[in-house]
């Protein structure tokens, strides 16, 4: 009687409906026998078992394969770190982390040093210890990857291989923009490279000479520091821009697969380097030249990139509020809204006959004066130097003449 | 072989058990949205969940959640709500605790750590329109910020738009970020991704669309775009919903499509997911996996949750016997307000190959929220 009346209640009706769904969808829900698979569960006909070993093949067999790639490939990998075969030592020899920049994934032969390692044992100073979710790595198995790192973290050996190398990535990122030009650029090869064929012949960065166009009279070459093989990976190459000036521009790097020099790889074939949009680049034959461009756009003729990256980190350090009669704290250059309510035909107060924005005029515009330095009055800005390279001054001269908008 | 059957059957039984279970209330996640009826966002600062509490969600938390009351009789309730001043608020969540994981043929392992201790910053730049908003990962390591984002809304809340760094819009958004359905689509809270999003809450409908740049906190590699869109419908008995994720990529295009759902039967808040993805461009080329879950909370007296969870995994569905599942139990308990703590049993079961697949784990956890 009593379980007739709990059937007839409604809502428990809907419960053991419910559960009698789920126990369906359970039933059909075992989990594999694994039969015919090797440890990361691929078919053993993909290469099977590999003991572990101090060595890049047995560590992807073994740690990444089985561990990593469930997160770490694709599309989505986070951090954009790839562990899958075609990718993980591109991805990790010589290669900064991203978040921790000033250590590199893998640092050859200094594995205490090397975020991987920092990562696996849970010592790192940002994110979870690896693998995410799961139980961590035993200190045997981490030591395997220590000795490969110790013993120079050197690629997967193998016989030579009989394509032409192709490119996987570039940084920074073709079509991206950045504010100032990166210290170094770092191209990726799916195979090691030769290194005698990375220099500055087969690897040329060029900027445009201030009209985005290449080609023609005002392109500008670019003299890197250094053009070379990575000394860690045979894969990378390394272009160092440390000490080169940072020009707004459209900058273009070109890694020649045609023509008399041309990178190679140490099966001596030249790169496939076409580039349509996407990495890997190529068209499946040997030749053809990579040319991507890249962005370098510091500031712009606008009050909020004047704002951001002269008024804000610059001058408001002592151009701070409230307004009054005296300088410095005289004039509020501390956000856009009070920068604008400061200087835009507002009359100074050391040239009172003129004002510090005078719109559409930067030539008679007092705050031009005191940055290029040719105001009768007081130090040039901002005070005591550095004072500001003429192509921001030139960012804030083309804001005033364009109206001085807010 | 006998392990791996006998999963299905020890979670037959709970579930054979749990619909005469008693019940009442628990603490976070989806299924206090299931169990209350109410959008993501009525009780938290993000329309899509997780993150800051609003002042309900504060109160709620306070009020409705603990076991026992603090006050004296005939007390006025005094609500922590978050706001310090009119225009700024803050709020926190502590997570420490222990556990023990036991992995076939490896010694068994036991860590006791404080997780993590996450600050909640939002700003109202102009109150009701215009707010910037901080999810900040403050230990135990450096400090990072998860979420950073300003956001515009419409006066009535109907619409809105944000830019910045942001958890994406996908499916249930559980706190468990290693269960399959997060981990495996790589959507959690360890993911967040640059870019913008618009949203809708009208009636009984949730919705949002985001553009970011699709690699999970990484810089950008290439012009693709990633677009993840989800849609609920939420009644105050149940909810349904589906999301959408395209990411173009250089390296391999990822496609991701899921249902989910949530119920209310009596005391036991129901929740389920299933996820398809398809991966181009993996070393064997296209591959296609399934994940699903299911989960029962079973309110069973105020202050008390208990969790079951079955998972499912299917890494290749071109590849037979790689299947993974997962079994979670878990006991909550909310004894005062500012206090859960929780203990759990989580038994992994896959390929015996692979012993991290079949490791068992037990854990206890004290959270603070404020």
């Amino acid at each position: 009687m009593a379980l007739s009346r709990l059937i007839k209640d409604k809502q428990c009706q809907i419960k053991i409906a419910l559960s009698q769904l789920v126990l369906l969808i359970l039933a059909a829900c075992s989990s594999g026998s694994g039969e015919g698979l090797d440890i990361s569960g691929r078919p053993i006909s993909e290469g099977g078992d590999v003991p572990l070993a101090a060595t890049l093949e047995s560590i992807q067999a073994n740690i990444f394969n089985p561990h990593c790639i469930t997160c770490h490939s694709g599309a989505a990998a986070p951090q954009g770190l790839r562990l899958d075969v075609d990718n993980s030592f591109s991805n990790l020899v010589g290669i900064p982390s991203s978040e921790v920049s000033s250590l590199l994934r893998v640092a050859s032969s200094d594995p205490n040093n090397s975020y991987l390692v920092q990562k696996l044992e849970g010592t790192a100073s940002v994110g979870e210890q690896m693998p995410f979710g799961g139980p961590p790595l035993p200190q045997s198995t981490i030591d395997f990857v220590r000795q490969w790192i110790t013993d120079g973290a050197v690629p997967a050996s193998g016989p030579n291989p009989t394509t032409p190398p192709v490119i996987v990535s570039l940084t920074p990122a073709p079509d991206s923009v950045s504010s100032t030009l990166p210290s170094q650029i770092l191209a990726s090869f799916d195979q090691d490279i030769d290194a005698e064929t990375v220099n500055t012949m087969s690897v040329q960065i060029e900027r445009s000479g201030g009209d985005d166009q290449f080609g023609d009279a005002n392109d500008v070459t670019i003299i890197p520091t250094s053009v070379g093989l990575s000394a860690s990976n045979a894969r990378l190459a390394v272009v160092d821009l440390t000490g080169v000036t940072s020009v707004e521009d459209l900058y273009r790097v070109t890694i020649r697969g045609d023509g008399a020099s041309t990178v190679q790889s140490i099966s001596v074939i030249s790169l496939d380097g076409e580039f349509f949009d996407s990495f890997p680049t190529g068209d499946g034959v040997e030749g053809g030249d990579f040319i991507a461009a890249f962005d370098v756009r510091g500031v712009q003729p606008t009050l909020l990139s004047i704002q951001e990256n002269v008024f804000t980190p610059v001058c408001s350090v002592c151009h701070t509020g409230p307004t009054g009669p005296n300088l410095p704290a005289g004039m509020d250059l501390s956000s856009e809204t009070a920068s604008f309510a400061s200087l835009v035909t507002v009359a100074s107060i050391e040239q009172p006959s003129i004002m510090r924005i005078a719109v559409a005029d930067a030539d008679s515009s007092y705050l031009i004066q005191k940055l290029e330095g040719t105001a009768t009055v007081g130090d040039r800005m901002p005070a005591g130097g550095p004072f500001l390279d003429q192509e921001t001054v030139d960012a804030i001269r083309a804001w005033i003449d364009s109206g001085a908008s807010p | 072989m006998n392990g791996r059957r006998r999963l299905p059957q020890r979670l037959a039984m709970f579930l054979c058990l749990s619909p005469l279970a008693i019940s009442l209330s628990a603490f976070a996640e989806p299924h206090l949205a299931v169990q209350t009826g109410l959008k993501c966002g009525v009780c938290h600062t993000s329309p899509s969940g997780g993150g800051m509490r609003t002042i309900y969600g504060n109160i709620f938390a306070q009020q409705e959640l603990p076991a026992n009351s603090l006050l004296k009789p005939g007390e006025a309730p005094n609500f922590w709500t978050g706001r310090v001043f009119d225009y700024l608020a803050v709020g926190g969540d502590v997570r420490g605790g222990w556990s023990q994981t036991s992995v076939p043929g490896q010694e068994t392992t036991s860590t006791s750590e404080l997780e993590e201790f996450l600050g909640y910053v939002d700003l109202q730049l102009i109150p009701g329109n215009l707010n910037a908003y901080v999810d900040a990962k403050l230990r135990p390591e450096d400090a990072v910020i998860r979420e950073g984002y300003v956001k515009l809304s419409t006066s009535n809340g109907r619409y809105y738009l944000r830019g910045g760094q942001f958890f994406l819009p996908y499916g249930l958004r559980i706190q468990d970020d290693s269960a399959f359905i997060r981990q495996i689509p790589g959507i959690n809270y360890n993911t967040p991704d640059n870019g913008w999003e618009v949203g809708l809450e009208k009636d009984n409908w949730s919705a949002q669309l985001a553009v970011t740049r699709g690699t999970a906190g990484g810089p950008e590699i290439d012009s693709g775009k990633q677009y993840s869109t989800l849609v609920t419908y939420v009644t105050p008995k149940w909810r349904v919903g589906g999301s959408l994720n395209y990411n173009d990529s250089s390296v391999g295009d990822r496609r991701m499509q899921n249902i989910f759902g949530g119920i209310r039967t009596g005391r036991i808040n129901w929740l389920a997911e299933i996820d398809y993805i398809i991966d181009e461009g993996t070393p064997t080329g296209r591959r296609k996996s399934w994940m699903s879950f299911v989960e029962a909370n079973i309110a069973a007296r105020k202050g008390h949750n208990f969790k079951l969870t079955f998972e499912y995994y299917d890494p290749d569905v071109d590849v037979s016997e790689d299947q993974q599942n997962r079994l979670s139990v878990v006991w909550e308990y909310f004894p005062i307000k500012f206090l859960q703590t929780r203990i759990g049993y989580r038994w992994n079961d896959g390929i015996p190959q692979n012993p991290a697949q079949n490791r068992e784990s037990v854990f206890a956890e004290v959270h603070i929220p404020f």
